[in-house]
């Protein structure tokens, strides 16, 4: 079998991981900032909601958030009377993904938004901004950098992740690096899983040059 | 006819009383130099003029307007930051911003002035501090001094009628200490009213107008500087200023 045969066959499998990493990235994104917002209310409730939430998440295994998702989401939407069967299941993976990264984001943006120095939002205070001026030019922007490290190192974790859809059935690049290889009775397996990982090493580094220019704004606080 | 009057601020932290009653005032022009020991107040009393720290009992009055330091109007609390400037003890230039946005910030977020007419303003006050050059530098690539400088241009930019300044050059190396004292021995010669945290006496003899001794909450001597610096009459201030005389 010819290299060129494994890579198409293993890229084939490329916009399916592209799609959830995309696709989970944004959503677990909206669920952390959402998370990340309830657990700095003041009100109990919110923050209940938000610590039951994360807890439980960190807790469990992503493969298991998948399966969950699969077996599980179904069963609930059927008591709402909506009928998923007829769902794709990239779906489901993108369900389960953001889920999961979600709770990993929601405590890199607390973690971030309580690490600002307290003497920047004085000094917003000072020069007259309103709370609300002060939180869009100082507090936000300055979360979000500090929070970068993290979420960039997350985003590498989801794609690695992302590989783990195969349980559910999704024909990802992982899941088609394994059935090329059994095919072939594992005689190039060695082969096709050496491509597999580079390609996954490009993908990653992708995710680097695109962090780059904020990375640059984080160096910034720490001076 | 004083410009801005505060009476009987207090404030506690827990059972921790950190201001005792003060009664203060200072009048246009005035430089007014507070020194006390650490812990004494004097961060907390001077944040409490431009509500950084909210008191828990006291009153003001600012050019005439009253307003209860405790439950202050949001608007009041607003009017009266963008007339009192602060400088602070370890600068808080807003670290993601660039010099002259640390300066456009204030004027366009507190005296609501266009982004172009603000810029224009940033650039004149950094040319006045001899830091144009560095307009498009962040906080974390200038020096100590640079930066306290221009926490200084944040707050002259702003023409408030009052600025403080706590413990501006207690931060810096001694070396870079020389190019701030400039800078506010250049506006007290412009006539800015100041209230001024330092220990540099030599500064404090030259430019105050008055100086305070804050010990314990309480401001426990007060005079001009001849009178506070050679002839103090309370045991405390004496043991005070004879203690930061042994250190240098
Ligand atoms: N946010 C705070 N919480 C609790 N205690 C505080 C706080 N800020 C100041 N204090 C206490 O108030 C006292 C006066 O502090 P401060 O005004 O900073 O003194 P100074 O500026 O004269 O050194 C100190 O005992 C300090 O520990
Ligand atoms: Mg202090």
């Amino acid at each position: 079998m010819s290299f060129s045969k494994i890579i198409i066959s293993l890229l084939s499998g490329l916009p399916n991981t592209l799609t959830l990493l995309v696709f989970s990235f944004i959503f677990s994104s909206l669920i952390g900032i959402l998370v990340a917002w309830l657990s700095l209310q003041k009100d109990k409730v919110s923050r209940g909601i938000a610590r039951v939430y994360t807890g439980l998440v960190r807790g469990t295994p992503p493969l298991l958030m998948l399966l969950l998702t699969y077996y599980g989401l179904p069963k609930l939407l059927s008591f709402i009377g909506i009928d998923s069967n007829q769902w794709a299941k990239i779906f489901f993976g993108i369900f389960g993904l953001s889920v999961g990264w979600g709770g990993y984001l929601a405590e890199a943006f607390r973690s971030a938004y309580l690490s600002v120095d307290k003497g920047q939002i004085l000094a917003a205070y000072s020069v007259g901004m309103t709370d609300q001026a002060a939180f869009k030019e100082i507090t936000l922007p300055q979360t979000f950098s500090i929070a970068i490290p993290n979420i960039e190192n997350l985003l590498i974790g989801l794609l690695k992740a992302t590989s783990l859809v195969y349980v559910i059935g999704l024909a990802d690049m992982y899941q088609n690096a394994t059935s090329l290889s059994n095919v072939n009775q594992g005689v190039f397996q060695l082969q096709i899983f050496v491509i597999l990982a580079f390609i996954y090493w490009v993908i990653a580094l992708g995710i680097e040059w695109f962090f780059r220019d904020y990375r640059r704004r984080y160096v910034h606080l720490n001076g | 006819m004083a410009l801005l009057t505060v009476s009987k601020v207090e404030k506690s932290f827990n059972q921790n009383k950190v201001l005792k009653k003060i009664d203060f005032q200072i009048s246009k022009g005035e430089v007014i130099v507070i020194i006390g020991p650490s812990g004494s107040g004097k961060t907390t009393f001077i944040s409490s003029l431009n509500f950084l720290n909210k008191a828990d009992s006291g009153k003001m009055t600012f050019k005439d307007k009253q307003i209860n330091l405790a439950s202050p109007k949001k608007d009041d609390v607003l009017w009266v930051r963008r007339h009192i400037a602060m400088v602070f003890q370890n600068y808080n230039l807003f670290k993601n911003k660039t010099a002259v946005e640390n300066i456009t910030e204030g004027l366009i977020y507190g005296r609501g002035l266009s982004k172009e007419a603000a810029f224009k303003k940033a650039v004149q006050e950094l040319k006045k501090v001899g830091l144009e050059e560095k307009k498009d530098y962040y906080p974390s690539q200038l020096s100590g001094g640079q930066k306290q400088r221009i926490g200084i241009a944040r707050a002259t930019a702003l023409q408030p009628d009052i600025i403080l300044f706590d413990e501006p050059t207690s931060a810096l190396d001694p070396e870079l200490v020389g190019t701030v004292v400039r800078d506010m021995d250049k506006l007290a010669q412009q006539g800015q009213t100041m209230i001024i945290v330092t220990h540099l006496m030599s500064f404090a003899r030259k430019v105050a107008t008055k100086v305070l001794f804050f010990d314990d909450g309480q401001i426990l001597e007060s005079g001009s500087p001849d009178q506070i610096f050679e002839h103090p009459q309370n045991k405390r201030t004496q043991a005070f200023l004879s203690a930061i005389a042994e250190d240098r």
